[in-house]
């Protein structure tokens, strides 16, 4: 380790995360790989680590002869303060490297607001942002996740986006850069290239053309760079036979999510329409469940972990859950092994499955209903009826539950008054379900409801919607909590809705508000998901510096025919089958799950044969 | 009777937390596929206690963690087993079955390693040397129980021995100070040192474990 950085490690917190030299990362040796990748995750290194996209990619990258993948996390702003005082670049945790010197520097982006950090990485890496300032090959600056559905307001800093899962398309842009480094090409050439592969995005290819009310016009494909009309996501057809990380990083110290993950299937067969991953990510796609069980009993014997976790989208959904449920328990149970399965709907299938995995510990149950009547549950499409919530939490006091958490969202298209009074009926609906069922009259009950600020969001039904304003949010949580005033048992938490108004703008945002992003970083905005970092006022600043009006991008209703900034990439629903659901949204209809019965939303596309399998 | 492991924590494993220390021993256990014996109660793990909790960002060559050996390994191949199975810059020396109880270990060698950047002052030996002879060194102390915050400590009494040897940029100590009840960290003697003489204040100071001994100054195991 470099000495300048052992003399800065004991004045920070936490120096663990920024040491590397965990059990199972992989060290090569610098004179035997070609290819030099920092795989960034732009916020702390707890909630970059676990993260399951980028052990896939480490993991897959590493298995490649002469690639090097490395990781690189943001530091903390005490770690910034001495890595700027003392001159140290940001590096990658194997060598010690500084990226700069990498070839290609790939961030994970999956929310809003961490789109600061990835300047402010940049930045501390020593590399230009914009990605016209970067003349050479290296470092090539790439980004995937779910925010690339929407590339734009990055567009200016990343050479381009990867769209979808990045299992395959990693490797072949890999190999592409290999063969430029070899023969010389220039930035230009390697990026015409690049935008032959499907999947990937070169946002200098596009220009987009603005009327003078601030909408798009168009967004032109740029003469003569050859670049796609649209671009289309890509997945990996065959789940079952994709590659799984059974020999995982070991954290040295404790991460947000410290447990062996075991990704169950891939999309999900519900449709709600507020839910951008249950659009994005369809096809639904399974592993089969002998796999999984085999995987996740490699993956417990080779890190050591006490700890298992199913995931996906919706768990419940996973046709062999009981089978897989049953082989693994054999395993877990002898030797300590916690099995938790998240992502579960409120059913009663599902509460026999988790009665039977949680002997043990009763802590809190989370039910996520969305919306308090049936009418605006239906109108988004989350299946969910009372009945079925009040069956559950019945089955849960009965057995011995104490706590019950419940998510809504305010401000969902078509929402009253009605609909936000109707959660504070809900929630005591399951409080009188427990003073009928509990066992334990005395030992009390918490249930706490928790509201968010709706978010509209690319590629959903809901992406032509306006979002509440912040006071209209505010006056219906009002509403609410002077709803719930006298219920004792009933803890009431709302976010704030400034965070949400932003994650507003920015999912739907345009190139132009790259500048934005980048003059907030200018005032020093990073870490903004962080209370301790995050303020209003310097967005705000930052946007009236810029002369744009946030209010443009999060509470203007789009039109049928608005031309959408990430018009290039291909929607993985088909724009028409969005609009028929928004349609059927404001009919309060439901559409029946993909199991059940094929509403044609054209993401078979993506397998031979054209035919989902659920 | 307890088994115990006599290991060492170096390089870039020294930034480990002792907490987070016992939760990646109890993880290397289960990866070298040990048996070792789990804690009853609602939340079964694996019992696994480090004696001497040591400060993030100092080396040993001594530490002594003690657990419950059941099978999937002899204790003489659980030193290279376990080794295999830890991060970089822990190595497992010795597995034994405990003897004197851990309340036995009185002292603990330290070797302090005081760099100057840009030159040692060359007066820098004798204003350590003086500060500790003296009778009594009493210094302040962060206290989670006085109400102010603070308590007085004397580190005189609570060295038993020390010597000093300077080469080059630096100053190394060798201190044998008390280990419990009360122990003594040899960080306060940094402090009262830069206190008592802010001007040759080391810009960088290392702090390495070397030995536990008993209350005669034998080595303890």
């Amino acid at each position: 380790m470099n000495r300048t950085l052992e003399r800065i490690l004991p004045k920070v917190q936490k120096p663990a995360r920024y040491t590397g030299g965990e059990y199972n990362a992989v060290v090569k040796d610098r004179d035997t790989v070609d290819l030099r990748y920092a795989l960034c995750f732009p916020d702390t290194y707890e909630i970059g680590m676990s993260n399951l996209g980028c052990r896939i990619l480490y993991g897959l990258m590493n298995e490649q002869d002469g690639v090097w993948c490395e990781r690189c996390y943001a530091p903390w702003g005490d770690m910034e303060e001495e890595m700027r005082r003392e001159g140290i670049p940001l590096y990658g945790l194997e060598s010690g490297d500084p990226i700069a010197g990498f070839d290609i520097i790939g961030f994970s982006l999956g929310y809003e607001m961490a789109y600061t950090n990835v300047l402010n990485m940049l930045d501390l890496a020593g590399v230009p942002l914009r990605s016209e300032q970067r003349r050479g090959l290296a470092p090539l600056v790439v980004a995937g996740g779910t925010c690339a559905f929407n590339p734009e307001p990055l567009a200016p800093f990343v050479d381009f986006f990867v769209l979808g899962e990045g299992e395959d398309v990693t490797l072949e842009y890999i190999q592409l850069f290999r063969r430029a480094k070899k023969e010389n090409w220039s930035k230009e050439e390697l990026l015409r290239a690049a935008a032959q592969i499907p999947g990937i995005y070169v946002p200098s290819f596009y220009e987009p053309v603005y009327r003078p009310d601030g909408t798009l016009e168009a967004v032109e494909i740029k003469e003569g760079s050859g670049a796609p009309e649209g671009v289309e996501k890509r997945i990996v057809e065959d789940f079952d036979s994709s590659y799984f990380p059974v020999k995982t990083i070991v954290p040295s110290t404790e991460i947000v999510h410290d447990r062996v993950m075991l990704e169950l299937f891939r999309g999900c067969i519900r449709g709600c329409r507020f839910c951008q991953a249950g659009y994005i990510y369809r096809p639904v796609r399974c592993r089969g469940a002998e796999k999984l069980a085999e995987y996740g009993k490699a993956a417990c014997a080779g890190s050591g972990y006490q700890e298992m976790t199913l995931s996906s989208l919706s768990s419940t959904d996973y046709p062999q859950l009981v089978e897989l449920c049953d082989e693994l328990m054999d395993y877990c149970q002898p030797r300590d092994i916690g099995l938790s399965l998240p992502s579960l709907r409120a059913d009663s299938f599902s509460m026999e499955l988790v009665q039977r995995l949680q002997k043990l510990r009763k802590g809190g149950l989370t039910f996520a209903p969305e919306a308090g009547t049936q009418r605006l549950r239906d109108a988004i499409n989350k299946n969910l009826r009372e009945e079925d919530l009040m069956q559950s939490v019945r089955t849960a006091f009965t057995a011995g539950w104490s706590g019950v958490k419940l998510y809504f969202m305010l401000g969902l298209p078509t929402e009253t008054d009605e609909d936000v009074l109707a959660i504070a009926d809900l929630a005591r609906k399951v409080y009188f379900a427990w003073r009928e069922c509990t066992p334990n009259m005395a030992r009390g009950v918490r249930i706490t409801v928790s509201t968010s600020c709706f978010v509209p969001k690319p590629h959903t039904p809901f992406q032509w919607e306006a979002q509440v304003t912040m006071e209209e949010y505010q006056r219906r949580v009002g509403l609410l909590r002077d709803a719930l005033k006298w219920d004792r048992s009933i803890t009431y938490n709302w976010h704030d809705p400034q965070a949400s108004y932003l994650e507003a703008v920015f999912s739907r945002g345009d190139r132009r508000l790259a500048d934005v992003i980048e003059e907030a970083w200018r005032r020093g905005a990073k870490f903004d998901s962080w209370s301790e970092y995050f303020s209003f006022q310097r967005w705000m600043d930052a946007f009236a510096a810029c002369g744009l009006d946030p209010a443009f991008y999060a509470h203007r209703e789009r039109g049928r025919d608005e031309v959408f900034p990430w018009c290039r990439i291909d929607p993985p629903a088909h724009t028409g089958f969005l609009w028929r659901e928004r349609e059927k949204c404001y009919r309060a209809e439901t559409t029946p799950d993909c199991r059940t019965h094929c509403s044609g939303c054209g993401a078979n596309r993506y397998l031979t044969g054209g035919v989902c399998n659920g | 009777m307890a088994d115990r492991l006599l290991f060492s924590k170096t390089g870039r494993a020294r930034y480990i937390s002792h907490l987070d220390l016992m939760r990646t021993f109890q993880r290397a256990f289960f990866r070298a596929g040990i048996q070792i014996k789990h804690t009853g109660g609602f939340n079964p793990h694996p019992f696994v206690s480090i004696a001497l909790p040591l400060s993030v960002g100092y080396s040993s060559q001594c530490e002594i963690l003690e657990f419950g050996l059941i099978g999937g390994a002899a204790a003489e191949e659980v030193p290279e087993r376990l080794t295999a199975a830890m991060p970089e810059g822990i190595t497992v020396h010795r597995c034994y079955a405990g003897g004197r109880p851990l309340k036995e270990l009185a002292f603990v060698d330290y070797i302090v390693t005081m760099e100057y950047g840009e030159g040692r002052p060359p007066e820098a030996e004798a204003a350590l040397r003086q500060l500790l002879s003296r009778d009594s060194l009493v210094v302040r102390k962060k206290s989670k129980k006085a109400k102010s915050g603070y308590t007085e400590v004397d580190l005189i009494p609570r060295i038993r021995s020390w010597s000093l040897e300077c080469a080059g940029d630096a100053m190394t100590l060798d201190a044998v100070l008390s280990a419990q009840n009360p122990g003594l960290n040899p960080e306060l003697i940094r402090a009262a040192f830069c206190e008592a003489f802010p001007q040759y204040a080391p810009d960088y100071v290392w702090f390495h474990r070397r030995g536990v001994l008993d209350g005669d100054g034998n080595p303890f195991e």
